[in-house]
């Protein structure tokens, strides 16, 4: 019997957005399935970060975003999130001067406190290197750390869909292995939409993966696919790749 | 100069105390300048305008002029709240607040001093109660009642708000408000509604503090502005956003001043007092205790 394929976790469809008169993005069509690790790969300036942006709610877009089955025409971050799709944004900004269980406790913003302190151990269990520093204040993490913990404030809602923009942005290469292994255990735990530059890695901890180059989505593939890193090189620079590249 | 111990020792009580009343004074720009980065220059007004309820309270009903400034606090914090939404939605959500929101809020000063006048007159006024006069005595060290019952106030003023904003879920978002608006966006937190209660919050310790100021002496609508500069010099002293620092300040000044008066006469005191600010901020620019 013919079976249908799962409605998609996000949709995305015909999405534009950007900064006043300047469109960063044109006609974005992308999905993420539940369960999927999905990567947003490009090259700096092709619009992963304004996407994101424009997916939370943070940007005004054009186009269809569909979550869990819902429009999210007109929805702001805070409808966004409580729907269940959760933002990290890039930079490891957490509030330094809050404690690490604070943080945790802001990012449950409105939840009933028994609630939230459960939710909120569940995400430090993600993380034991900051679990052990809990009323320890932010500012006194190393950035590795601070990353972790705003990975963890996303956690702490239970998303349905987490959205990680460069989480290893402006780490060492050890801090980048450690806070990538992370994402392994979250992507056991739920779905994933990773924005990264750094492809290898990105490739490694995904299962789907879009290529983004100057405000169009310029290649999409299945991470084990042949000759990927090439395919993925040539889209950067405006070369078709739509199908496997002649050797 | 003949300096006594007990005279030292006294200007330093003194001092002390009076640096408790600065506190009081102070608290609200530490919220309002310290965390929202809002320069409301016009606070000292409204702590004139909690010295004439305290005197309204006391002098028509018959009540303690703190217990009237208690009764006037949700007024002042429904007052605040009012005063930031106007202030948002002219300046702050067109990005215009740094020079026009300056400009607002010396107007509001100016507006609330005329109308203290107008309603008030000129002369000073004082409030009667029972701590408006005599020491309590313990040993040698005479402490003002009119001096200890404002400290008292400020530092009770200043532990209840940190264990506000260190322990309830409003009190971190205010924490977190000045330094990344977009990321409690993205926690459901509306930051506007959080700057809009902490602002209230500002206001309402003008209450407070306008009914510590007619204790420890008569005010009439102009005596604000002398204390704008201290405020502000306070605050930065203190380190923005730091409470315990802006407490340390208070008190560092007061005591400044209190004993500049005692050995050199009280035209010094401000002149020695704002060089003890510009010297810490030289060494350590970040203030006291400033991050």
């Amino acid at each position: 019997m013919p079976t249908s394929a799962p409605e998609p976790l996000l949709e995305v469809a015909g999405l534009s957005a950007g900064y006043g008169k300047i469109v960063v993005l044109r006609d974005v069509a992308l999905t993420v399935g539940a369960g999927e690790a999905v990567a947003l790969l490009g090259p700096n300036g092709a619009g992963k970060t304004t996407l994101l942006r424009a997916v939370s709610g943070l940007l005004p877009r054009t186009g269809q975003v569909k979550f869990a089955g819902r429009d999210m025409a007109g929805a702001g971050p805070g409808d966004t999130v409580r729907a269940g799709l959760v933002h990290v944004v890039e930079g490891h900004r957490v509030f330094t001067q809050l404690s690490v269980f604070d943080n945790l406790l802001l990012a449950g913003y409105g939840l009933p406190r028994p609630e939230l302190t459960r939710q909120v151990e569940e995400a430090l269990a993600f993380f034991p290197e900051i679990a052990a520093k809990r009323n320890d204040r932010a500012v006194t993490l190393s950035g590795g750390q601070q990353q972790m913990l705003a990975v963890a404030q996303g956690l702490v809602r239970r998303p349905k869909l987490l959205m990680l923009d460069e989480p290893s942005a402006g780490l060492s290469p050890v801090l980048v292995d450690r806070v990538l292994a992370a994402m392994v255990r979250l992507r056991e735990a739920g779905t994933i939409l990773l924005v990264e530059q750094l492809i290898e890695k990105a490739l490694a901890a995904s299962d789907r993966v879009y290529a983004l180059a100057r405000g169009s989505i310029v290649l999409q593939a299945r991470t084990d696919e042949a000759d990927l890193p090439n395919r993925l090189e040539h889209a950067y620079f405006g070369q078709d790749v739509s199908a496997p590249l002649a050797s | 100069m003949d300096v006594s111990l007990g005279l030292l020792t006294n200007a330093v009580i003194s001092g002390l105390l009076l640096g408790g009343f600065y506190a009081a004074v102070s608290i609200g720009v530490a919220i309002s300048f310290g965390m929202l980065d809002i320069v409301n220059i016009a606070h000292p007004a409204f702590i004139l305008l909690g010295s004439y309820v305290a005197f309204i309270g006391n002098s028509v009903f018959g009540i303690d002029p703190i217990l009237a400034a208690v009764i006037a606090l949700p007024a002042f914090y429904l007052l605040g709240m009012a005063a930031y939404q106007v202030y948002y939605v002219a300046f702050e959500r067109r990005d215009d607040q740094s020079l026009r929101g300056l400009s607002f809020f010396f107007g509001i000063l100016f507006i609330v001093e005329v109308g203290l006048i107008l309603i008030f007159g000129v002369d000073y006024t004082s409030v009667q109660a029972w701590y408006g006069g005599g020491n309590l005595s313990l040993g040698f060290i005479e402490l003002p009642w009119r001096l200890l019952v404002p400290f008292l106030l400020g530092m009770a003023m200043v532990a209840g708000l940190q264990v506000f904003l260190s322990r309830t879920f409003i009190g971190r978002a205010i924490q977190a408000v000045a330094q990344d608006q977009q990321a409690l966006r993205l926690m459901a937190a509306n930051p506007t509604r959080i700057k809009r209660i902490a602002f209230g919050l500002s206001f309402a310790t003008a209450a407070l503090a306008g009914a510590a100021m007619i204790i420890i002496q008569p005010v009439e609508p102009s005596i604000g502005r002398e204390y704008i500069g201290r405020i502000f010099a306070i605050c930065v002293l203190g380190g923005l956003g730091s409470f315990p620092g802006m407490v340390i300040a208070a008190v560092t000044l007061g005591i400044v001043e209190s004993l500049t008066s005692t050995f050199f006469g009280p035209s010094w005191a401000p002149a020695v007092a704002f060089g003890v600010l510009l010297l810490t901020l030289a060494v350590r620019p970040s203030g006291i205790l400033g991050r």
